[in-house]
């Protein structure tokens, strides 16, 4: 339930990250990489794992957009609107922090002009960019009328803003909304194959590496493609029961979620089953660095406990208490960055050559990471960043209003 | 007995072999390189000779030389295994960059466009013996108090030596701090600055037991070949059929 006193508790939550942040973005910017504690051997560390966190909570809004333009499940329409918007900010968020930690972010051009086509990360950022491409149209097709509407109110702040977001635009016939939500649904179609290789091709990228034991091979898009419907699913339940806290639309949503979220801990438990019997050395060590390694607790505390064990037990004994679904979705969401990051870490965490860790002693030449301050205040700088984003286009622009009355028109 | 000593010193023949390759037309030329574990004595000269030559900066270090125990108690031995990039014949990181701005040469060599990285380390993820660093942009000398004229200082040690670019690939670098290569994945490159003009790679010339031969893996007069052909031969995970062009003599 979300209301004004909510909303300044968010407000100063996010605006208080944005100032602790900017000391490790100032790091950042001045002393690039200099600063943070990954290295050679964990070239890959916080910032990666909110990457993948980003990357995955589209993936709920994705299915919301699918079912509600694409296959018109009208229980669904009033999340229409705020799902698509909760996408685009989660991919200003992932596009921010992944930015931040390229060695030479101001050369992503290369990616246009140099483009490497048998690299499974040329192709992830090639469906990031088609996912903009879908999610962006589909949100103005969707907020025109509201923009028009506003625009024309003269008392409402920011009118003008409004006037230039409807193209000058005065009048929004019938005959528009209707081509407007033709055009969605055309967006919709093409957006379920891109959106479906955009989450395969997010495991891809780690799944095609025969030196990585714990992430090679078929089954890891296939656990990318469900740990992002997890996670992104639990991300709008919870941003359902926020905005539009009807029963009828959290609870089936929280049967989702129960769902995905058993069929996620099935999943993980084969690749610690397969892995465990494989007596594969590096793949039981990786696997070992999960379970007792340095962050055991991240598994076993945040993400089989807070994130896996209470959500499930909650989602199971009171499936009609609205409130409790959303709490619950709401543990699996903040819970899940952890199941990222200890993804990510341990088979870096793991040294590919024996004698390797006695042969050049270097910070950044050794398997212990430890994320630094800094690499967490800019965390905490693009996680407000996207907070407030959020929260203030659910203010300032129409998405709301968009998703009253959605049902008559997909 | 029975076995002679050299009536030459391999780097002797290494030289000879090396100025016969590169008469050769370009496209024919296949460098490879042999390490002869027996005779490496660990004294890890070939990675200081590295460094130095490419003037590599904190955490980056393209030859290091591994340490392995094997047996047990009380047959115990330890060996030595020097690994530099093992310039893959197929290579995964050249496929993992996005950008590719990193491949292999016609001469076999893996090599890196600075100008082009972007800086995601994919390449070193990818790699399966992490012969790639990342430049984070450290300095040696960073925090030393600045003293004009003596020999510590960042600016002052040897006239601002750390700051000066290295030669790799032939080309001026800018000067440190200012653009890559920090922030790129950097690696060895077989000294190609030094094969150009006819010089043997750093860590070659700096091995004091020999144990490392390089020259072009084409030529059946080269020293390189014959070893290649010793049944003492093997690669580094060779399962994973990246076939190195970097072989070692058991």
């Amino acid at each position: 339930m979300f209301n004004e006193k909510n909303f300044r508790y968010i407000m100063i939550l996010a605006v208080s990250g944005l100032i602790i942040g900017t000391w490790g973005m100032g790091a950042r910017l001045i002393y690039g990489h200099k600063y943070m504690d990954y290295g050679s051997f964990v070239p890959w560390g916080l910032w990666v794992a909110f990457d993948l966190f980003f990357l995955g909570l589209t993936a709920g809004a994705y299915i919301v957009t699918i079912l509600v333009y694409g296959f018109r499940v009208k229980l669904f329409a009033a999340l229409g609107p705020l799902s698509v918007f909760a996408l685009l900010v989660t991919l200003l968020c992932e596009g921010i922090i992944i930015s931040l930690d390229l060695g030479h972010p101001l050369r992503i051009y290369r990616f246009f002009i140099s483009p490497n086509f048998g690299s499974m990360l040329l192709w992830l950022v090639a469906f990031i960019v088609a996912m903009w491409a879908i999610y962006l149209p589909t949100f103005f097709l969707l907020l025109r009328e509201q923009f028009i509407e506003w625009s024309q109110d003269g008392q409402r702040a920011g009118h003008k803003i409004y006037r230039f977001l409807a193209g000058g635009r005065t009048t929004y016939s019938e005959e528009d909304r209707g081509r407007d939500h033709r055009r969605v649904r055309i967006l919709s179609y093409i957006s379920m194959p891109i959106g479906l290789l955009f989450f395969g091709m997010h495991g891809a990228v780690f799944a095609i590496l025969l030196n990585r034991p714990l992430w090679n091979g078929a089954m890891t898009p296939f656990l990318f493609i469900m740990a992002a419907l997890l996670s992104g699913g639990a991300l709008i339940t919870f941003l359902a029961y926020l905005f539009h806290p009807r029963d009828d639309l959290v609870q089936p949503l929280g049967r989702v979620v129960l769902g995905l979220l058993a069929t996620f801990l099935f999943l993980e438990a084969l690749q610690f089953f397969v892995g465990y019997q494989s007596k594969v050395p590096n793949f039981v060590t990786s696997l070992n660095q999960i379970a007792f390694g340095p962050f055991w607790w991240a598994f076993w505390i945040l993400h089989l406990l807070i994130g896996s064990a209470i959500p499930m037990y909650i989602l199971i004994t009171r499936p009609h208490d609205s409130r409790a679904v959303a709490w619950a979705c709401f543990l699996v969401l903040i819970t899940f960055f952890a199941v990222r990051l200890n993804y990510l870490i341990p088979d870096l965490a793991v040294y590919k050559l024996e004698g390797l860790q006695n042969t050049f002693f270097h910070q950044r030449l050794r398997t212990e990471y430890v994320p630094n301050i800094n690499e967490w205040l800019v965390s905490i700088w693009v996680l407000s960043l996207g907070l407030l984003t959020f929260f203030l286009g659910m203010r300032w622009l129409p998405v709301e209003a968009a998703g009253k009355g959605e049902e008559e028109h997909v | 007995m029975g076995r002679e000593l050299p009536v030459e010193d391999p780097l002797i023949r290494m030289q000879r072999d090396l100025k016969r390759a590169l008469q050769k037309n370009p496209k024919d030329i296949k460098w490879g390189m042999v390490i002869d574990i027996a005779k490496c004595i660990g004294c890890h000269a070939c990675t200081i000779g590295c460094v130095a030559e490419n003037k590599l900066p904190p955490g980056v270090v393209y030859r290091v030389v591994l340490e392995e125990e094997t047996g047990q108690y009380p047959a115990v031995g330890r060996r030595f295994v020097p690994r530099p990039c093992l310039h893959c014949q197929n290579p995964p990181c050249t496929k993992a960059c996005p950008v590719t701005a990193t491949w292999k040469t016609e001469q076999g060599a893996v090599i890196v466009d600075y100008n082009r990285c972007i800086g995601c380390r994919y390449c070193l993820v990818a790699c399966p013996y992490s012969a790639r660093t990342s430049d984070f942009g450290e300095w040696y000398t960073a925090g030393t108090a600045e003293l004009p004229g003596k020999l510590y200082g960042q600016k002052a040690a040897a006239n601002g030596y750390e700051s000066h670019p290295a030669t790799e690939y032939g080309k001026k670098w800018p000067d440190r701090d200012h653009d890559s290569p920090v922030g790129n994945a950097r690696k060895c490159h077989f000294c190609l600055h030094r094969l150009k003009v006819g010089m043997l790679p750093a860590c070659t010339t700096s091995c004091i037991g020999r144990a490392t031969i390089f020259g072009d893996r084409t030529d059946p007069k080269s020293l390189v070949f014959e070893m290649i052909g010793s049944p003492r031969v093997f690669r580094l995970k060779e399962e994973l059929g990246t076939l190195p062009s970097v072989y070692y003599l058991r």
